[in-house]
């Protein structure tokens, strides 16, 4: 198992680097450090996404409900701050509705209803609520002290940065040393086995849908202090952007199995390759398909492993 | 624990109990709602679904997932439209699209069973079956031309009343069942489901078996994608955008497992009738479609809860009594959620009622002054252009005393805009206006709304000439092409390079004005290049990311023209972090550019006065139900807009304004 999971994410360095080599052949330009911080800085809310979205595959579940807990998570917050909330006061309540609602969700699966239907169902509420209530209408004229924290542009990006990258240090190694952290693994390996040795798997699936909802509502706040408004379609398409990072970064979808340098890799592939296309100047309708074909490259070295894995196991 | 028949039997009697529950609740609702007409209308505006969830749960079934069926269906209608265009007769075309189906499911297979988990192997399969079918098209081609022997198929009704989907839907479910809970094939799938350890070891070939059931599904997936094309008459690259999840949520609801091994037809297609029994009645009472959605999430957990509770002296051994008992509140819990949800829609729906009954009692004895029910369709609900038009229409609506309903997709979604068109005709209303998705698909049902005597307007866009009385014209796209041509070339001084965000790649209005803007660059600007155009899907923070990238990868480029109301913030914003030379100009709304129009990054956009667009809707709608207008007028007397030329049979708006940073604190909107 272990010779598998090394070699994921060396496909994934395989593939990056390879992209970078064309990069640096046709478009250097693309190595500007300016480009480069933009970059991250744009894809720091899909980072935060991912790297909760690795606790929940960990443990062998999934949470297809994060891109409404997002959109929801930017219009709580400006709503908040509209009625005269400091943002600094707003931020952590939203932080707990945030949390709050995954506990929720988690308190159904830890109870045994299947996550897919759970998250299904929450995110079919969710866009449903924030449609209604909203009319397609966005949260304007906020105040402000609210875009970048109101500490102009230049401040206001490192402060973000810094957040996720004190947030997803922490988690990583959280993951790595805490007690806590180890339970993921088990519970994700063997749910039963976890229990019997006494980690209380329902109890920890529950917190790993509590942390995604609190790592959402994080990443939907990140997003939308980058604007002077908030959008209400906010996050189309999050929940499957975050699972294909992670996935792509070798965690294995029946848990127990993935790292969150792993999530980084799979996501600075994912969030790299668009912008390399504009740079290289590829026409915008390739785009997707290139994207496929990208994945696919990344997933060949495992398919030749396993295939010759197949051959020794036919021939021995 | 292989599936025995009366497993699962929880869950389907739960599902029936929903069915009817529905039913009944919408015929007490509205007396048009439960006739055999309306029940086939719920068959054909969810067979395609039908197909494409009946695939997913036999790849379901078999352990895996394939997320790749919507991009699969959407490649499958490009094969047959491109095929049929270049003169291939349909029985070629058609095998063409299926095999491209099939093989795109091999590929699937091939991929899974050489170790590559499912989910991934598919999501691979999703963006380069997409990108194949926008890179084949270019995004923009639309093909049509059907002859009307195969769009009979997707739109007539055989007898008078039967559709011929419902017919081959019912046949390939048929064919799924017989295959599934009657043929040893079912049982090697459901073994492969459990275990496939244990199935290899008894002696089934799980490889073959894999790769099959993705080819099977990738086949169904491209018989969707031809219904789908006969259904609406046209063949595009977005057909079933986003169909894997809808697909997967029908197959959920009927109990099918992720983990594999679980799942009956006869489960999904009573899922899959919940659902659209549920849009349907919905729409048919006059409720809002975000209630259908909210509906829909609670009704998954309903199901579940149930399914836990009503089985639970079964074979769940394992659970203590302790948990059964939680679950029996959790399903108290989750039925209260669901009765209150139906008693809202119930006040609504009675409410509404009430209205209109009062409305025909203060207006007095003469009939004619009855209220006037509006029916009025945005593209796209959740696009703030379209909700600030919904502004002006409850403005006007509120003047005239109309009853006004407002409905349309959540995305941009011609399919759904017929089955709109649809229910609103079983409804009764006596206008119904439509900003048109899709000219071709539309225009078979709208006709079909004025044979019953509906009067039918289209506004912002326009369908076939024959299907509507009216046509509100806000701005021709050669106007707003070349305007914002000009424009472009007015800010550049003539020369220079600027670039193009539009919506998405396949998006029709934002295509033609690419083509005017393209003609006006070769007549009038041939100092002006387009840099480079890309896609915004209409979301604020791609349009974010995409400019940024185009403002590095481009130095020479010093505009970024955007032609999507929402991503117009996205790019200003970009040029604001970014570039200080660059500027922004675009067609969007007043209220979402404010701030970066006084910060001079927009210099201006152009759009005609969304509210006055709304407002005239409305009223020339309550005009044409009153025949106020009429054929032949020249000009309309439209409220607090005075008296507006009409042309032929369109009425005009006006020329698009120009907002910038002189007049635009005028405008509310």
């Amino acid at each position: 198992m272990r010779v598998r999971r090394i070699s994921r994410e060396a496909a994934l360095a395989l593939a990056l680097g390879l992209l970078a080599l064309v990069l640096l052949a046709r478009a250097p330009g693309f190595f500007a450090a300016g480009n480069l911080a933009n970059l991250a800085l744009d894809n720091l809310p899909l980072v935060v996404a991912a790297s909760g979205m690795t606790l929940v595959i960990l443990v062998g579940e999934i949470d297809v409900s994060i891109g409404a807990q997002f959109a929801l998570a930017g219009v709580l917050v400006g709503l908040l701050v509209k009625l005269g909330l400091p943002l600094w006061l707003a931020a952590p309540l939203v932080l707990a509705a945030g949390t709050l609602l995954g506990a929720l969700q988690g308190l159904l699966v830890a109870r045994g209803v299947p996550a897919i239907v759970v998250t299904l169902a929450s995110l079919a509420i969710l866009r449903g609520a924030l449609r209604w209530s909203t009319g397609g209408r966005w949260i304007a004229e906020l105040p402000p002290g609210f875009q970048w924290f109101g500490l102009g542009q230049a401040r206001g990006q490192l402060l973000a940065t810094a957040l996720v990258v004190l947030l997803v240090g922490a988690t990583a190694a959280g993951l790595r040393w805490l007690r806590a952290g180890r339970a993921l693994y088990a519970v994700g390996c063997d749910a039963e086995a976890a229990r019997l040795l006494g980690i209380a798997s329902a109890r920890v699936k529950l917190a790993a849908l509590a942390l995604m909802g609190f790592f959402a509502a994080a990443a939907g706040m990140l997003s939308a202090v980058r604007y002077p408004a908030i959008e209400i379609e906010a996050g189309t398409g999050l929940e499957l952007a975050a699972i294909a990072c992670v996935v792509l970064g070798g965690a294995s979808i029946h848990g127990g199995r993935g790292t969150l340098f792993g999530t980084l890799l799979g996501t600075l592939l994912f969030g790299a390759l668009g912008t390399a296309l504009v740079f290289l100047g590829v026409d915008a309708a390739y785009e997707r398909a290139i994207q496929g074909a990208v994945i696919l490259a990344a997933l060949l070295p495992e398919v030749v492993a396993h295939l010759r894995g197949a051959r020794e196991l036919a021939r021995g | 624990m292989a599936e025995t028949p009366l497993e699962g039997r929880g869950e389907r009697r739960a599902l029936a109990a929903v069915l009817a529950l529905e039913v009944l609740f919408f015929a007490f609702c509205s007396e048009r709602f439960a006739t055999l007409a309306n029940a086939f209308e719920v068959v054909r505006a969810t067979a395609e679904l039908g197909l494409v969830a009946l695939a997913m749960q036999l790849v379901m079934k078999s352990g895996g997932i394939d997320l790749s069926l919507g991009a699969l269906m959407g490649l499958a209608a490009v094969t047959l439209g491109a095929s049929h265009a270049a003169g291939a007769p349909l029985a070629l075309a058609v095998p063409l699209a299926l095999a491209v189906g099939a093989l795109g499911g091999a590929l699937n297979g091939a991929l899974v069973v050489a170790g590559v988990p499912p989910f991934l192997a598919t999501l691979a399969g999703l963006a380069l079956f997409r990108g194949l079918a926008e890179g084949w098209t270019g995004g923009y081609a639309v093909y049509s031309g059907f002859p009307a022997g195969f769009l009979a198929l997707g739109q007539d009704y055989w007898f008078g009343f039967l559709p011929p989907q419902a017919v081959l839907f019912a046949l390939v479910s048929l064919a799924a069942w017989l295959a599934l809970q009657r043929a040893p094939f079912g049982r090697r799938l459901e073994a492969l489901g459990f275990a496939p350890g244990a199935a290899r070891h008894a002696g089934i070939g799980v490889a073959r078996l894999r790769l099959g059931v993705y080819v099977l599904a990738g086949l169904g997936a491209a018989l969707a994608g031809v219904l789908y094309v006969a259904h609406l008459g046209q063949a595009k690259a977005d057909a079933g955008s986003g169909w894997e999840l809808a697909a997967i949520t029908v197959a959920v609801l009927g109990g099918t497992s992720l983990d594999g091994g679980k799942g009956r037809v006869e489960s999904t297609l009573l899922a899959l009738a919940c659902i659209g029994v549920l849009q349907n009645g919905l729409l048919v009472t006059g409720s809002p479609s975000e209630l259908a959605t909210v509906l829909l999430g609670v009704l998954l957990l309903f199901t579940v809860a149930v399914r836990r509770t009503v089985l639970a002296g079964g074979p769940s051994a394992t659970a203590s009594s302790a948990l059964d008992m939680r679950n029996s509140q959790l399903a108290v819990l989750v039925a209260a959620i669901l009765v209150g949800a139906l008693v809202i829609a119930a006040s609504n729906a009675w409410l509404v009622r009430r209205l209109t009954a009062g409305g025909v009692a203060a207006s007095g004895a003469a009939p004619t002054a009855q209220r006037i029910e509006v029916a009025l369709m945005p593209k796209n609900k959740s696009d703030p252009y379209f909700a600030s038009c919904k502004q002006g229409a409850e403005e006007a609506a509120r003047e005239l005393g109309v009853q006004l309903l407002w409905e349309g997709p959540n995305d941009t979604d011609a399919a759904r805009q017929n089955e709109v068109v649809e229910a609103w005709i079983t409804r009764g209303v006596d206008v119904i206006g439509v900003s048109v998705e899709n000219a071709a698909s539309i225009s078979t049902v709208l006709r079909k709304a004025r044979a019953q005597g509906i009067r039918v307007l289209t506004w912002d866009a326009d369908a076939e000439p024959d299907a509507r009385d009216f046509f509100v014209n806000q701005a021709t796209a050669e106007g707003i092409g070349f305007g914002l041509a000009d424009e472009a070339g007015r800010v550049l001084g003539g020369k220079g390079a600027f670039a193009i965000v539009t919506a998405t790649l396949t998006a029709a209005n934002q295509n033609a004005w690419i083509e005017h803007i393209k003609t006006r660059l070769a007549t009038k600007w041939p100092g002006l290049s387009i840099a480079a155009l890309r896609p915004s899907d209409g979301l604020r923070d791609k349009a974010l990311t995409e400019t940024k990238a185009i403002l590095r990868a481009h130095p020479e480029v010093k505009l970024v023209m955007v032609i999507a109301a929402a991503a117009v913030p996205g790019a200003a914003e970009a040029v604001k972090q970014e570039r200080s030379d660059a500027k922004v100009i675009g067609l969007s709304v007043p209220s979402l550019c404010r701030s970066y129009v006084h910060e001079g990054i927009i210099t201006s956009i152009l759009l005609w006065n969304t509210l006055d667009l709304g407002y005239l809707t409305v009223t020339a709608a309550e005009a044409v139900a009153r025949g106020r207008l009429a054929a032949g007028a020249t000009t309309f007397q439209a409220g607090r807009l005075g008296a507006l030329a009409v042309e032929g049979d369109n009425v005009i708006l006006g020329v698009p304004f120009r907002f910038d940073a002189s007049n635009i604190d005028q405008f509310e909107f």
